[in-house]
C-alpha cells in the first residue's frame, strides 16, 4: 500500500484524506469533535501532524499533509459557520463527550484551550473570528448549562480527545 | 540598502497575494504547484464569507433573541475588535501596495500620468473609506454594521483592484526601468 516514499503527490494525499475521513472522522460525532481530534494529532513542538495508521498505509509526509488538509477543512467550515450553528455544535460536543460539562466550560473559559484548535497556516482574520465566536458560543452555552442538569448518560468520554491533550 | 530589500520583500509578498487572488485552480504537475493551487482555491469566496460573518446581521439577530445582556455586550465588543482588525489589514495591504508601486515608479522611465493619478485617487479613496468605517465603528459601535456589509465588500474589491493595477504597472515599469 505504501507508495512513493519520500515524495508527495496530490493522489497520495487525496487517498490518505479519503481514508482518514471514512475510517476516523466519520466516526466522530460533529465537527467540533473532529476539529479537536485533528488539532490533537499535531505535535506542538514540530507543528507536524502524526497518525500511526495513515503513516503505516502511506508515508509520514503524506499523513502530515492529509491531516493538515482535513484540519483546515473542518476549521474553515466551523469558523465560517453562523454563531447559531457554532453554538449548536459546541453544545452537542459538550453533551456527548463529557460527564461534567460545568468542569469543561470552566476550563475552556479559564485556560482558553480553544486557541490551539486552529491550523497554524490559516488566515489570521479567520482564526481571530473563530476564537471570538467560540468565546461568545461558550458564554451562550454556559448560560444554558446553568439551568440544565448534566447529561446522566454521556457517550464514552474517553473516545473524544480534549484540546488539552 | 536595507530599505530597498524591505521594499522588494513587500513587493514579492504582494505578488504572492496577487497569485492567490487571480489563480483559478489551474492543474499543476509538481508538488509545489499542487500545494499552491490547493491553498488558493476559493480564496475570494472565503473573504466574502468572512465579511458576511463579521458584518452580517444573522449572528446579531441570534444573540439578540437568545442571549443575556452580558453576552450581547460581549458579542458587540468582540465584533468591533474583529472589524477594526480587518480594517487595519486593508489599510496595511493598501499601504504596502503603494510602497511597492512607488519603489518601482522611481526607477521607471515611462511613467503614465493618468494611470498614476488614477492609482493615487484609488488609494486615497480606500484610506478615506477605512477612516470612515473606523470612525463609525468607534462612535456608533457594531450596531451600525448592517449597512457596512456593502461598504466592506466594496472596500475589499477596491483593494483587490488596486493590487491588480499596482502589479500590472509594476511589470510594465520593470521592463522600462533604469538600471542602477
Amino acid at each position: 500500500m505504501k507508495k512513493n516514499r519520500g515524495h508527495l503527490t496530490p493522489v497520495d494525499v487525496e487517498d490518505a484524506l479519503r481514508d482518514l475521513q471514512s475510517r476516523t472522522l466519520a466516526k466522530l460525532d460533529g465537527d467540533f469533535a473532529r476539529l479537536i481530534y485533528l488539532a490533537s494529532t499535531r505535535d506542538y513542538n514540530s507543528g507536524r501532524y502524526e497518525h500511526d495508521g495513515l503513516k503505516f498505509h502511506f508515508t509520514s509526509l503524506v499523513a502530515d499533509q492529509a491531516l493538515a488538509v482535513a484540519h483546515r477543512e473542518v476549521f474553515v467550515r466551523l469558523a465560517l459557520s453562523s454563531l447559531k450553528i457554532l453554538v449548536r455544535e459546541l453544545d452537542h460536543y459538550i453533551r456527548s463527550g463529557y460527564a461534567r460539562p460545568d468542569e469543561l466550560l470552566k476550563n475552556w473559559n479559564d485556560l482558553e484551550a480553544y486557541r490551539i484548535l486552529s491550523p497554524a497556516q490559516d488566515d489570521p482574520l479567520t482564526i481571530k473570528l473563530f476564537i471570538s465566536n467560540v468565546k461568545i458560543a461558550l458564554a451562550i452555552v454556559g448560560s444554558t448549562w446553568k439551568d440544565a442538569p448534566p447529561n446522566p448518560d454521556p457517550q464514552c468520554a474517553s473516545q473524544l480527545p480534549s484540546p488539552a491533550r | 540598502m536595507s530599505g530597498t530589500v524591505g521594499l522588494l520583500g513587500i513587493g514579492f509578498l504582494l505578488l504572492v497575494v496577487m497569485v492567490f487572488l487571480l489563480r483559478k485552480s489551474e492543474s499543476g504537475s509538481g508538488d509545489l504547484q499542487w500545494s499552491a493551487s490547493y491553498n488558493s482555491t476559493q480564496f475570494e469566496d472565503r473573504r466574502n464569507a468572512l465579511l458576511d460573518c463579521i458584518f452580517g446581521p444573522d449572528d446579531w439577530t441570534f444573540v439578540l433573541n437568545q442571549a443575556s445582556k452580558d453576552v450581547r455586550r460581549l458579542f458587540l465588543r468582540e465584533r468591533k475588535e474583529i472589524a477594526l482588525y480587518w480594517l487595519s489589514e486593508i489599510r496595511g495591504q493598501a499601504r504596502a501596495a503603494m510602497r511597492f508601486h512607488l519603489a518601482n515608479a522611481r526607477k521607471s522611465q515611462k511613467l503614465q500620468p493618468m494611470s498614476e493619478l488614477k492609482l493615487a485617487v484609488d488609494y486615497l479613496s480606500i484610506r478615506v473609506k477605512c477612516a470612515l468605517i473606523g470612525a463609525i465603528l468607534l462612535v456608533q459601535g457594531p450596531v451600525g454594521l448592517r449597512w457596512l456589509v456593502r461598504q466592506a465588500g466594496g472596500l475589499s474589491d477596491q483593494l483587490r483592484g488596486l493590487l491588480e493595477v499596482v502589479t500590472k504597472m509594476g511589470t510594465l515599469q520593470e521592463k522600462a526601468s533604469v538600471p542602477d
